[in-house]
C-alpha cells in the first residue's frame, strides 16, 4: 500500500474511533499532510488513539494561533511519510485546554511555551510555570496575541515609551 | 610608557559575554583563538571569570533577562576595563530592532569603547577591533 | 523539595562558545538527584517580528535564529512558503540547497567535536578540529561570500550559482576533509582520555527517548532510528544515497560516534551532489511584495541538532499571519534531564555538551544539596576544572 493510502486509512480509523461527529473539519493539501479540527473534549481520546494504534507517538511541537474570538492549538504528530496535525479551538474568554503530558510526556515544555505566548492554560499539567519570560514580566501579557504590537508591548512591560 | 602599562597592553585578557546572540558572532569570536587567526600572538587569552579580565567582548542583542547579568559582570571587572561590542546586534540591535524582548545595543546597558560591525564580523575584524582599542587607549 | 534546600546562583561565562541558560540541580553529595531547566535567556521575540515583515524580509530574519544552523532555518522557511504558494523549485536549486545544508552540517559537527574535546580537557583536539573546520568555511565562503550566514536561499530557489570550473577544487578540499575525519573517528573511539570521560556517562534508554520525543543525533545515540532526511524526505534526499548512523549505548560516547559518523556521511553526500548537479535555472520568480494565497503548511528538516519543524499560517497577505519555529534543542531537553539525573556533578559539562545544545551555555548553575544542607555556586570554568580534577584523581573508580 502506498503511503497516501495508508494515511487516508489512518484518518478513517480515527473518525471511527472518536466518532465522526467530533471531526469538525479535515484538510489534506498533500498526501503526507493531514490537518483535522476536532472538538476539544475529544482531544485526549484522539491523541491516545493515534499514539497507540497508528504509530503517531512522536509529538514534534504544539503551536498556538490567535484567531481573535478563538485560539487555535495545533498538535503536530509525525511518523515516516506523514505529519498529522490535530487542531482544537478554545474560546478567548476561557482559554483552557486539557493537558496531554500523561499521554505523551514529551509535550511538557511545549504546553508551557504555548501558555507563555498565547495564554492558553494546559489543565492538568504537572508544572505549568513560565518558561520563557523573565521574572519581571507582568502577568496576563501574552506577547503573541494580535492585540499587541511591539510598541504597545514594550510600553506595557517597561511602563514607558522607548526612544 | 611604564612597566605596568607595557605589560597590560601586551597581554589583554578577554572575557566573552553572550547577550542572547544567535551564535554567529560567538563562533567567530572563538575562531579568533584558533590557529588560523590566533589571538595568542597578541597576548590575548579568553578567560572564564570577569575578575581576571581586561576586555569584555559582548555579542548579541541583549535580551531583557540578561540585562542585569551584563551589568553585574561589567561591575565585577577590575579597572582599567574596556568593552568591545561585536556584531551589528550588539551595536544597534541589528536585525532584531523591532523585537519586544531586546535592548537595542549594548551601549544602552554599559559604556562601550569599541564597535565592531558585521553580521557576523570576520575574525580578522574582531582582532583588529581589539588591537585598535588597546592602541587608542593611550598605550 | 524539602525546606532544607537552598540555592545559590552561579557566575558567568564559559570560555568556549556557549549560550546562556540555567539549570537548577538538586544534589545529594556528588550525585545529581533532580534537574530543572530555566531557559528563555535567548528569547528575542522573533515569531512576533516575523508577522510584521514581508516574506523576503523574513528570509533575513530566519537565518539569524541561530548562527550555526542558520541555513537550516532559512531553507525550511523557504520550503514552507513555497508549499503554501504552490511554487515548485527547479532541480538544480534542490541540489544546491542540499549542498549547503550538508556543508553546514559538517561545519557544525566539527565545531561540536572541538567544543566537546575542550570540555573533556582535550584542548589539542579542539585546536586541530577547528583548524580543519576552516576548510569547510573556505568552501562556503567561496560559494556564498560569507563564512557564517550565507544568504543562500530565496523563495523559489537559491540566489547564487556555482560555476562548474570550481567543482574539482571543492572535491579536492572535501577529500582532505574526509581524510581528517577518518583520523578523528579513530581518536574518538580509541583514545583513553575520551573513553574515560564519555563511556557510560549520561545514559538515556531508547524507550525513554521515544517517550520524551527526542530527535537528531541525540536520539540516534540511544538507538532510535529516526532521520527526517529519510523519513519525511525533502530537497534532493530521495535521490542521494546515504546511511543513517545509530548507536545503542545511549551515552556521551555514542553521541560522539554518531556525530563523527554523520560527518563522514555528510562529506559523502556533498561530494555526490557536486558530481551530479543537474543543469538548469536556479530560481523561480517571486517578487518582494508578492502575496501568498491563504493556507497553512507544516514542514520539517533534519537540522544539525535534530528535527526542526516550522509551521506557517497565511491569510492571503504578503506577511505571514503566524509563523512558528520549534528548534530541536527544546525537544531534547526532557531526555537531557534523564541523562543528567543519577550522574555525578563532574559529568555535567560533558553531558550538556553531548546533546549539542543550541542554547548552549549555562550561565548559572545552581546546586542544592538536600542532605548536607549546603549550597554553593560555581562558575562554569570552575565546574569544568572540577570535572577534570575529579577524573584525574580517579574519584570515579
Amino acid at each position: 500500500m502506498s503511503y497516501s493510502e495508508e494515511n487516508t486509512k489512518t484518518l478513517e480509523r480515527l473518525s471511527e474511533a472518536i466518532g465522526e461527529e467530533n471531526l469538525v473539519e479535515t484538510k489534506s493539501p498533500k498526501a503526507n499532510r493531514i490537518y483535522v479540527l476536532i472538538k476539544t473534549e475529544k482531544l485526549r481520546d484522539a491523541v491516545t488513539y493515534l499514539k497507540e494504534k497508528e504509530g503517531l507517538f512522536h509529538l514534534a511541537t504544539i503551536t498556538g494561533v490567535d484567531l481573535g474570538e478563538e485560539r487555535e492549538i495545533n498538535y503536530h504528530l509525525n511518523r515516516p511519510n506523514l505529519i498529522f496535525t490535530i487542531k482544537v479551538r478554545v474560546p478567548s474568554e476561557k482559554p483552557v485546554v486539557p493537558s496531554i503530558t500523561d499521554i505523551i510526556p514529551g509535550a511538557v515544555l511545549y504546553e508551557r511555551e504555548v501558555n507563555d505566548l498565547i495564554g492558553v492554560y494546559p489543565e492538568g499539567h504537572p508544572n505549568p510555570k513560565r518558561l520563557l519570560m523573565t521574572e519581571e514580566w507582568p502577568e496576563g501579557i501574552y506577547p503573541l496575541l494580535k492585540k499587541w504590537d511591539v510598541k504597545s508591548l514594550r510600553k506595557a512591560i517597561d511602563g514607558e515609551e522607548w526612544t | 610608557m611604564g612597566l605596568v602599562t607595557w605589560a597590560r597592553t601586551r597581554s589583554p585578557w578577554l572575557i566573552h559575554f553572550n547577550g542572547a546572540a544567535c551564535n554567529a558572532c560567538d563562533i567567530e569570536i572563538v575562531a579568533v583563538l584558533t590557529p588560523r587567526f590566533d589571538v595568542e600572538r597578541f597576548g590575548g587569552v579568553l578567560k572564564g571569570s570577569p575578575r581576571h579580565a581586561d576586555v569584555l567582548v559582548v555579542s548579541g542583542s541583549v535580551s531583557r533577562k540578561l540585562k542585569s547579568r551584563l551589568k553585574r559582570i561589567y561591575e565585577q571587572m577590575p579597572e582599567p576595563k574596556f568593552v568591545v561590542a561585536v556584531g551589528s546586534c550588539a551595536n544597534t540591535g541589528g536585525t532584531f530592532q523591532d523585537c519586544y524582548n531586546v535592548m537595542e545595543g549594548v551601549d544602552k546597558v554599559i559604556p562601550v569603547n569599541a564597535h565592531v560591525i558585521g553580521c557576523p564580523p570576520k575574525p580578522e575584524a574582531i582582532l583588529d577591533g581589539v588591537v585598535k582599542l588597546l592602541k587608542s587607549a593611550g598605550y | 523539595m524539602s525546606d532544607r534546600e537552598f540555592q545559590i546562583p552561579i557566575g558567568p561565562q564559559h570560555p568556549a562558545l556557549k549560550e546562556p541558560a540555567s539549570f537548577l540541580f538538586t544534589v545529594d553529595g556528588e550525585v545529581v538527584v533532580d534537574v530543572e531547566p530555566r531557559i528563555g535567556y535567548n528569547h528575542r521575540g522573533i515569531e512576533k517580528a516575523m508577522e510584521a515583515r514581508t516574506y523576503i524580509q523574513n528570509l533575513y530574519l530566519t537565518e539569524r535564529v541561530c548562527g550555526i544552523c542558520s541555513n537550516a532555518h532559512q531553507t525550511l522557511f523557504s520550503i514552507n512558503v513555497e508549499d503554501v504558494a504552490g511554487i515548485q523549485i527547479p532541480p538544480r536549486a534542490k541540489y544546491l540547497r542540499t549542498l549547503v545544508h550538508e556543508l553546514e552540517r559538517i561545519h557544525s559537527h566539527l565545531l561540536w567535536v572541538g567544543v566537546a574535546a575542550h570540555e573533556i580537557g582535550f584542548d589539542t583536539l579542539f585546536y586541530y578540529v577547528w583548524r580543519d573546520r576552516e576548510i569547510v568555511l573556505d568552501i562556503l565562503e567561496e560559494i556564498s561570500g560569507n563564512r557564517v550566514n550565507y544568504a543562500w536561499n530565496t523563495i523559489g530557489g537559491v540566489r547564487r550559482d556555482i560555476s562548474s570550473d570550481k567543482i574539482p577544487k571543492f572535491q579536492k578540499m572535501l577529500d582532505t576533509l574526509a581524510e581528517r575525519t577518518a583520523y578523528y573517528t579513530k581518536v574518538a573511539s580509541t583514545e583513553s582520555s575520551v573513553l574515560e570521560r564519555a563511556a557510560g556517562v549520561g545514559y538515556c534508554s531508547k524507550a525513554d527517548m521515544i517517550r520524551l520525543c527526542g530527535s537528531g543525533p541525540h536520539a540516534r545515540a540511544s538507538g532510535v532510528n529516526k532521520d527526517t532526511r529519510r523519513d519525511n524526505t525533502y530537497l534532493a534526499y530521495d535521490e542521494v544515497p546515504f546511511n543513517v548512523i545509530t548507536y545503542d549505548s545511549g551515552d556521551v560516547l555514542a553521541n560522539v560516534l554518531v556525530r563523527v559518523g554523520e560527518l563522514v556521511e555528510s562529506v559523502g553526500i556533498a561530494k555526490y551532489v557536486l558530481d551530479h548537479l543537474p543543469d538548469g535555472p536556479i530560481r523561480e520568480k517571486f517578487t518582494p511584495l508578492q502575496r501568498v494565497p491563504e493556507g497553512e503548511a507544516t514542514n520539517m528538516v533534519e537540522a544539525q541538532r535534530g528535527e526542526l519543524i516550522h509551521y506557517i499560517s497565511s491569510k492571503g497577505d504578503n506577511k505571514p499571519y503566524r509563523y512558528k519555529i520549534r528548534a530541536p534543542t527544546l525537544g531534547n531537553i526532557p531526555s537531557l534531564i534523564v541523562k543528567l539525573k543519577g550522574g555525578f556533578i563532574a559529568d555535567i559539562p560533558i553531558v550538556l555538551a553531548g546533546i549539542d545544545p543550541c542554547f548552549s551555555c549555562t550561565d548559572r548553575m545552581v546546586f542544592v544539596d538536600e542532605v548536607k544542607e549546603k549550597t554553593w555556586d560555581m562558575t562554569n570554568e570552575e565546574l569544568r576544572n572540577y570535572g577534570l580534577r575529579w577524573y584525574k584523581n580517579g574519584f570515579n573508580k
